[in-house]
Order: C-alpha cells, then sequence, then structure tokens
C-alpha cells in the first residue's frame, strides 16, 4: 500500500513536472514568435553600427580619438547608474565597439573628436568651448570634429 | 567559411574528449558514458584551446594556431592511443561485456516510459532551440554585457593584432578589461580561422554552450541516475527562460554554468569507479580552473571547491585520501591556474569591486545591517524569481516563481521523496556545500560592494542564480527518488549486478541504497 501511494506520488510529481516544462518551454517560445513581427527588419546594434562605421577611413587605424554626445560627458554614466537613461552609454559603447581597435575616450580632449548626436545637439556653447572644429559632417548627427586650440 | 569554423571546433572538441579517455579509463564502451565524455570534453576542450590561444598570443605563435591545434590533437591522440593499447593488454575482461549488459537493460520495463519522456524532452529542445533562433535574429549582437564587455574584448584582442597588449591599459575601465578571456579569446580563435569577425561565431559559442549545459546535465544524471531522471532534469533546465535567453545573449555565465556543473559532475565519478578517481579529480581541477578563466566568480568556486573537496574527503576517507585526491585536483588547475594568474598580475588593470577597497570603508559596511537586510530580500525575491527570463532593472525584480522555479524542484522533492545512493552521499555533501558558501560568498560581495547596492544587485544577481541553477537541479535529482531503480530501471540494476559478477575487477559494486522520505 505503501510503495503504491509512492509509486501514484512519484506518478504525480513527474506529470506535473512534465506539463510546467511543457507550459514554460512552448509559453517562451509563443512570446518570441508574437513579438518577432514586430522586430525591425535590422536590429538597433547593426543600425548603429553601419552609421559609426562611416567614420572608419577617416580615422587612423589605431590610437585614441574622443567622443562628445547630446549631454556633457560626465553624465553618459551618471544617468545609467541612476537608470534614468541608457540611452547615451548605449551609443557611446556602441561608437567604441564598432570603432575598435580605436580607443574611443568619453573626453573631448583629443586632436580628433567623434560628435553621436542622434539625441539632439550639444547644449550651446559647448563645442566651442571645447576649441572643437567641424571637420567632416556624415549626417543622421554624426559629425567629426578636429580641436583647433586647448579651451 | 563555415568549414575552417567547424574545424576548429572539431579540433577542440576531439582534443577535449580523448583528454577524457586518457583521465578516465572506464567505462569505455558505456553507452550512458560516452556522451558524458563526448559533453564533458568538448567543453573542456573548448577552454583548453583559448588556454593555448592565450599562450601563443605573448610568444608571437597565432599564425602558427592552426597547426599548433592539430599538434595539440595528435600528440593527445597518440597518448590516449598507447595508454589505451596498454590498459587493453593489462584488462582480462571482455571490453564488450559492459556494453551488451545496457544495452540489454535499455530495453527494459520502463523503455516504453523512458521512450515517452525522451519525446517529450525532444519537443520541448525542438521549442527551446526554436526560441533561441528568434532571440538571435531579435538581437544578433547580443544583449548589452555582449557588445559592452565580452565581443567588445574579442574585437579588441582580433583587430588589434600584434598591439594586443595595448588594450588592457587603454583607460576603458568601463568595460571590465580585469574580466578573465575564455569566451574572448574562444571567439578570437574562431575568427582567426574564418578570416574575419563574423558575428556568427559568438552567436555559435553561445548556442554550444548552451547546449553543453544542457547535454552534461542530461548525461550526467543519466550515468549516476537514470535515464528519466537525465531527461525531467534537462527539462526543468529548458523550461527556464533565463537560461535560454541569457544563452541566446552571448554571456559569460551559461560557459561558467557549464564549467561549474562539470566540475561537480566530475567529482562524483571517483565515488561510481575508483579506477577514475585520480582522472576524474584533475579533469574536475581543469574544470574549475577554467571557471577561473571564464568569469572572475569563477575564483570564488575554485577556492570552495577546493576547501569542500579536502574537508568532505577528509571526512569521509581520511587525511591521505583528502591530501591525495586534493592535489590531483589542484594539478588539474594548476596550469589554467598559472594563466588566470599572469593575466591578473601583467595586464588586467584592478577590478572595480577591489578599487578603492581599504578597511575602514569596509568595516562600515560590515556593520551597516540595513544592507544585509537589503541583500537578503533581493536573494529571496530573485530565488525565486530568476528562473523567469530577463528584467527590466528601471523595474528591479520582482517576486514571480512562474511555472519553473526552485519551488517546482522542491513540490518535486517532496512528491519522489528522497533517494540517496550510499557512494554518492559524500558528493552530495560535498555539492550542496559549494553551493550554499558560493551563495554566501556572493553575499558578503555584495555587502562589501563599493557600487551603489540596488544597482550592483538588480544589474547582476539573476545570473549570478543563473551561474548555479544547473548544478542545484543536478544536485536535486541526484537527491531525488528514482523509483525506476526499483521498477522500471530495476532490471538495469540487475545487469549492472551480473556485470559486477562477470568482471571481478571492476569496481561498479553497488552498495545498499538507503531511503528516506
Amino acid at each position: 500500500m505503501v510503495q503504491l501511494i509512492a509509486k501514484y506520488r512519484v506518478t504525480a510529481g513527474r506529470l506535473l513536472l512534465i506539463v510546467l516544462t511543457g507550459y514554460a518551454v512552448l509559453n517562451l517560445l509563443w512570446q518570441q514568435i508574437r513579438l518577432y513581427p514586430g522586430i525591425p527588419e535590422t536590429d538597433p546594434v547593426t543600425i548603429h553600427e553601419a552609421r559609426i562605421a562611416q567614420l572608419r577611413p577617416l580615422l587612423p587605424p589605431s590610437g585614441a580619438v574622443g567622443y562628445i554626445t547630446t549631454v556633457e560627458n560626465d553624465r553618459i554614466f551618471a544617468a545609467e547608474k541612476t537608470f534614468t537613461n541608457v540611452e547615451f552609454l548605449a551609443q557611446y559603447v556602441l561608437t567604441q565597439y564598432t570603432l575598435a581597435p580605436r580607443i574611443v575616450r568619453n573626453s573631448p580632449d583629443l586632436p580628433l573628436v567623434v560628435g553621436n548626436f542622434i539625441d539632439g545637439p550639444p547644449a550651446p556653447g559647448f563645442l566651442e568651448k571645447n576649441g572643437l572644429a567641424m571637420l567632416r559632417d556624415l549626417g543622421d548627427g554624426l559629425i567629426l570634429y578636429r580641436r583647433d586650440r586647448k579651451p | 567559411m563555415i568549414i575552417f569554423f567547424l574545424a576548429s571546433l572539431l579540433l577542440s572538441l576531439i582534443s577535449g574528449i580523448l583528454l577524457t579517455f586518457i583521465f578516465l579509463p572506464s567505462p569505455k564502451n558505456d553507452p550512458q558514458g560516452r556522451p558524458l565524455r563526448i559533453f564533458v570534453g568538448g567543453g573542456l576542450g573548448i577552454g583548453l584551446s583559448a588556454c593555448i590561444y592565450f599562450v601563443c598570443l605573448p610568444a608571437g605563435l597565432l599564425g602558427y594556431i592552426p597547426l599548433i591545434d592539430l599538434a595539440a590533437c595528435l600528440v593527445l591522440g597518440l597518448a590516449c592511443y598507447f595508454l589505451m593499447k596498454r590498459r587493453r593488454r593489462e584488462a582480462e575482461r571482455p571490453a564488450e561485456s559492459q556494453l551488451h549488459d545496457r544495452k540489454v537493460a535499455l530495453f527494459g520495463a520502463g523503455a516504453k516510459l523512458e521512450n515517452g519522456i525522451a519525446t517529450l524532452f525532444a519537443v520541448e529542445l525542438l521549442a527551446s532551440l526554436g526560441s533561441f533562433l528568434f532571440a538571435f535574429l531579435k538581437e544578433p549582437h547580443g544583449k548589452w554585457d555582449a557588445w559592452l564587455i565580452w565581443n567588445m574584448h574579442a574585437r579588441f584582442l582580433y583587430r588589434s593584432g600584434e598591439a594586443w597588449r595595448e588594450v588592457f591599459a587603454g583607460g576603458m575601465d568601463w568595460s571590465h578589461w580585469d574580466y578573465p578571456l575564455l569566451l574572448p579569446l574562444s571567439i578570437v580563435r574562431g575568427w582567426k580561422y574564418i578570416g574575419n569577425d563574423s558575428i556568427y561565431i559568438p552567436a555559435a559559442f553561445a548556442l554550444l554552450f548552451t547546449l553543453l549545459t544542457l547535454g552534461l546535465l542530461l548525461c550526467a544524471l543519466m550515468f549516476l541516475r537514470s535515464r528519466i531522471q537525465g531527461y525531467l532534469a534537462a527539462m526543468i533546465l529548458l523550461g527556464t527562460p533565463l537560461f535560454i535567453l541569457m544563452g541566446a545573449s552571448q554571456f559569460a555565465d551559461v560557459p561558467l554554468a557549464f564549467f561549474m556543473l562539470a566540475t561537480l559532475v566530475l567529482l562524483f565519478l571517483p565515488a561510481r569507479s575508483p579506477e577514475n578517481g585520480s582522472g576524474a579529480a584533475v579533469l574536475a581541477g581543469i574544470a574549475s580552473g577554467l571557471c577561473a578563466w571564464t568569469k572572475n566568480e569563477g575564483l570564488l568556486f575554485l577556492l570552495i571547491v577546493t576547501g569542500s573537496l579536502f574537508c568532505t574527503t577528509l571526512y569521509a576517507d581520511g587525511w591521505r585520501s583528502a591530501r591525495k585526491r586534493t592535489v590531483r585536483f589542484l594539478a588539474g588547475a594548476l596550469p589554467i591556474l598559472l594563466i588566470v594568474i599572469y593575466f591578473k598580475t601583467q595586464l588586467s588593470p584592478v577590478n572595480d569591486l577591489m578599487a578603492g577597497f581599504g578597511p575602514a570603508a569596509a568595516a562600515a559596511k560590515l556593520m551597516d545591517f540595513s544592507r544585509y537586510a537589503q541583500i537578503a530580500k533581493a536573494f529571496f525575491i530573485t530565488g525565486i524569481s530568476f528562473t523567469q527570463g530577463l528584467i527590466d532593472i528601471r523595474v528591479g525584480m520582482q517576486l514571480n516563481p512562474g511555472a519553473v522555479s526552485i519551488l517546482l524542484l522542491i513540490v518535486y522533492l517532496l512528491l519522489a521523496g528522497v533517494r540517496i545512493d550510499d557512494r554518492d552521499r559524500t558528493g552530495l555533501v560535498r555539492t550542496a556545500a559549494v553551493l550554499l558558501s558560493i551563495l554566501a560568498g556572493y553575499f558578503f560581495v555584495y555587502v562589501m560592494t563599493p557600487l551603489d547596492l540596488g544597482y550592483h544587485l538588480a544589474t547582476s544577481l539573476n545570473r549570478l542564480f543563473l551561474q548555479l541553477w544547473p548544478s542545484v537541479i543536478f544536485l536535486f535529482f541526484m537527491t531525488a527518488g528514482a523509483p525506476e531503480g526499483a521498477a522500471s530501471t530495476g532490471s538495469k540494476t540487475r545487469k549492472e549486478d551480473d556485470f559486477v559478477k562477470k568482471s571481478p575487477k571492476r569496481s561498479y559494486r553497488r552498495k545498499p541504497v538507503s531511503r528516506t522520505t
């Protein structure tokens, strides 16, 4: 009798496990299928990479370049840490990801500076304050600057 | 292109599998043992190939990598051939006897049930592969950490050429250049073989490690317990959305989970076949060394496994045995540990958790009990909910057990009861001690973290739990009742006993099985 009850308990355990894992697996698949038509044809990283890749022929094959964006440089990481905006950090990291092995410094204090203004232009006077002169406008908010003088 | 990548992969996999033949002399023809070799060996082979690549970097031998890989494979093949030849001469029993016995056992009374569960497992596997594919199509470069850390490091190392050292001093602390290089170098090696940095190579490694972890869990439990236990455990892992999504995300957490599981599985083998004892300890050492070469958490794992192995063996088998086994384990881990030490001391910048770490700050954090409460709460909520997939870090982890979580394992254990093979007792205690110690270690890392505690917990705790999840499932199923041992695999048990009688030299002697519920 005890063995019979144990056998039913084990069968119940297996059934529970099979049903719940089956549900979890199929539910995940269904979620992925349902989301699929809404996914853009090209993923954001690939789009960003194609955009930034235009800079490659204009930059030296190695060494460091500067980086500026819509917000001040020190706000790029601060905004991510407080989860208020992860976009600026993502744009910076993807610029580095695309331009490797060149090092993209989060600073305007380098002879060549990448301007990534996908979310709008920098604050008025920012470029002048840092002595940045446009070298090439590649469109879509991507501009390469040359640092003419120390501010 | 794909042929060259497959060649690189095959060389790694074959080298690893040959290594298992060298260190695990038996069972040679066991149908359950062969897949276990493939999954353990395959993963170790990939990890060791990344080690070879790293050694070739400063030596300037990158141009000869395919030749070096081929030479390593041939040397291992020759060593394996001569060792097996010698062992065959020494062995008196016909090698086929065990194969025959096992084959008969497979068609025993429980075959129908096994086939049914195997079919369900196959359906779940196909559905999960579909989910993985959709996740890859959505984000072919992987998720945030993939292009911020792992694939970024791979790109730098591949594209920098001879100037590869400079990237470590490049001041890009935000990309965590102190993280070990197993995954980036595996990717770089693949790129080197095909001649370009295709995005398919990181994705291929992501899929490979996901399948290796699943396969290892399945085959380890099939080998150590029963086929049904193996399928059920693998179904739990497949039913963990975070495992599939994190696998497709191209992070290093799934590879680390694989090497952790491999270490713990290999440490179970000596109790099952003493003739494999020393080799299994060496292989476990290699696997744990590869943990340290995959992620920084692996160093903590290596330390804890070494301590647990020594203490549990000392308690169970005495000082001599504990010393011997620990030395063998460390002998396996040492070559990889030397690589990690060289990397940490000569190349990598200071870890962000260690930077600015002073005794005064540490004492203040240790005495701040509100941190303990915050971490304990996060451990509880995440522990129950982490399996349910990726979280929005702005919202944080919400309590959501979902269909598959630790609660399902507990309910299953309550229903199936506990059934522990006496030979596995020490291994079970060791595995439980390792997992609990790691959790305690993670807890104190959070207590001491210089980062914002809420931020640190929200961005990492679910991944830390995922690293341990396959090992936790393994532990549960090594403990759970397997009534097919009495019913469906009753024939299997009998056949194994027959085999022991036929082959007195082998130590597959079954000890009495105790059962408590």
